[in-house]
């Protein structure tokens, strides 16, 4: 990210500059809940910068939208409330969105869903969704500080983003934290 | 086009509004037994439960599917004709449920039935869809354009008797529909 910012309609984010590599991790402190949520948002392509750029290997968003999405995976904030029985649906699901072979994307979905166990079902199902598309750099918006060891181990080895709106969340996730206070256009 | 993620956005979507879609298939299977005769009940409650279908695929209804479908490696038009194709399905589902109560009573008809009002719940459909991804005025404006598809396709065959005129509208109607949708969609940002 150089200069990211995201600008519209008297929302104003960013703007974030940030460098990741293949392993590493860092997390974004924003002012409020809603800055996070969108600066996950443009950490994994999913919302285009308004000024600045974000780039996600080789690709720009702006214009390799595909590209983009097939190395970066978002895990939203909200909780996933699925019984056990849709759990299987819900993998079906993102593997056909991914287009990934059904039978592999449940047995890698079951290896994940063991590997966090202790994990509330609600948090660990989005990751596991965002897991079984093998990205490259995971964005979480706004992550649980009580399952950092958990993220942490499923994602090792894997570009790590995550968003906060306060500083002792981000501080669990990353050593150094940067902070951005977003700029009123 | 990718079809398996086409299925699977159809799949995902049609389970999380199983309870929409099992409503409007039960009120077009009661009006089908109430009024069999004539175009006005199918063409015009199929098309306002189309739109209905269609409205309830506004963002922020289902979060997760939205989330998972907006980050998901797909093309605008690609995730828009996978969203389309869930309300088009529900409504012709209804349709059919119609004429499924319909042949109870006047067999007849029911081809006829089955044409006019897939055509004009398609159209009223697709149109509907793009007021999903709006607000304020130009949603109500997409809406009532799509309603106002339906009153033409009914003009058209009941009115000037023509079905072959109104499946013709109603298919040149859909194709451009389902294309601003589409460019719709691409242009979007999803907060």
């Amino acid at each position: 990210m150089r200069d990211a910012a995201f600008v519209r309609d008297g929302t104003s984010v960013g703007p974030f500059t940030l460098d990741l590599e293949e392993g590493e991790r860092a997390a974004l402190q924003c002012d409020a809940p809603r800055d996070a949520a969108i600066a996950a948002l443009l950490g994994c392509g999913i919302v285009k910068a308004s000024s600045g750029c974000v780039l996600i290997g080789d690709f720009d968003p702006r214009v390799q939208s595909v590209a983009c999405k097939r190395l970066a995976a978002l895990v939203p904030h909200e909780p996933l409330a699925l019984d056990d029985g849709e759990f299987p649906r819900y993998v079906a699901y993102r593997a056909a969105l991914w287009n990934l072979e059904p039978r592999r994307a449940h047995e890698r979905a079951a290896l994940l869903r063991k590997r966090l166990a202790g994990m509330h079902e609600a948090f660990a199902f989005p990751l596991i969704g965002a897991l079984i598309g093998m990205p490259k750099l995971v964005v979480l918006d706004r992550p649980q500080p009580a399952y950092v060891r958990h993220i942490l181990d499923v994602v090792a080895g894997r570009a790590l983003l995550t968003t906060h709106a306060d500083a002792d969340g981000a501080r669990v996730f990353a050593p150094n934290t940067l902070r951005f206070r977003s700029v009123q256009a | 086009m990718n079809v398996r993620a086409l299925l699977g956005v159809l799949r995902g979507r049609l389970y999380a509004q199983r309870r929409i879609v099992a409503a409007c298939c039960t009120a077009a299977f009661v009006a089908g037994i109430v009024q069999p005769t004539g175009f006005v009940a199918p063409l015009f409650l199929c098309s306002l439960l189309g739109i209905a279908m269609a409205l309830a695929q506004s963002p922020g209804l289902y979060p997760h599917l939205d989330r998972c479908e907006q980050g998901a490696p797909l093309f605008g038009r690609e995730l828009a004709r996978a969203k389309a194709l869930v309300p088009c399905v529900a409504a012709a589902f209804a349709a059919l449920l119609f004429a499924g109560a319909q042949s109870l009573r006047d067999p007849g008809g029911v081809p006829l039935t089955i044409v006019v009002a897939l055509a004009a719940v398609i159209a009223g459909t697709l149109t509907a869809l793009s007021a999903t991804i709006r607000h304020g005025a130009s949603r109500a404006l997409y809406v009532a354009i799509a309603a106002a598809m339906s009153g033409i396709a009914y003009g058209l065959a009941a009115g000037a008797h023509s079905v072959l005129a109104e499946v013709g509208f109603c298919a040149i109607v859909a194709f451009f529909a389902l294309r601003q949708y589409g460019e719709a969609l691409a242009r979007y940002d999803p907060i």
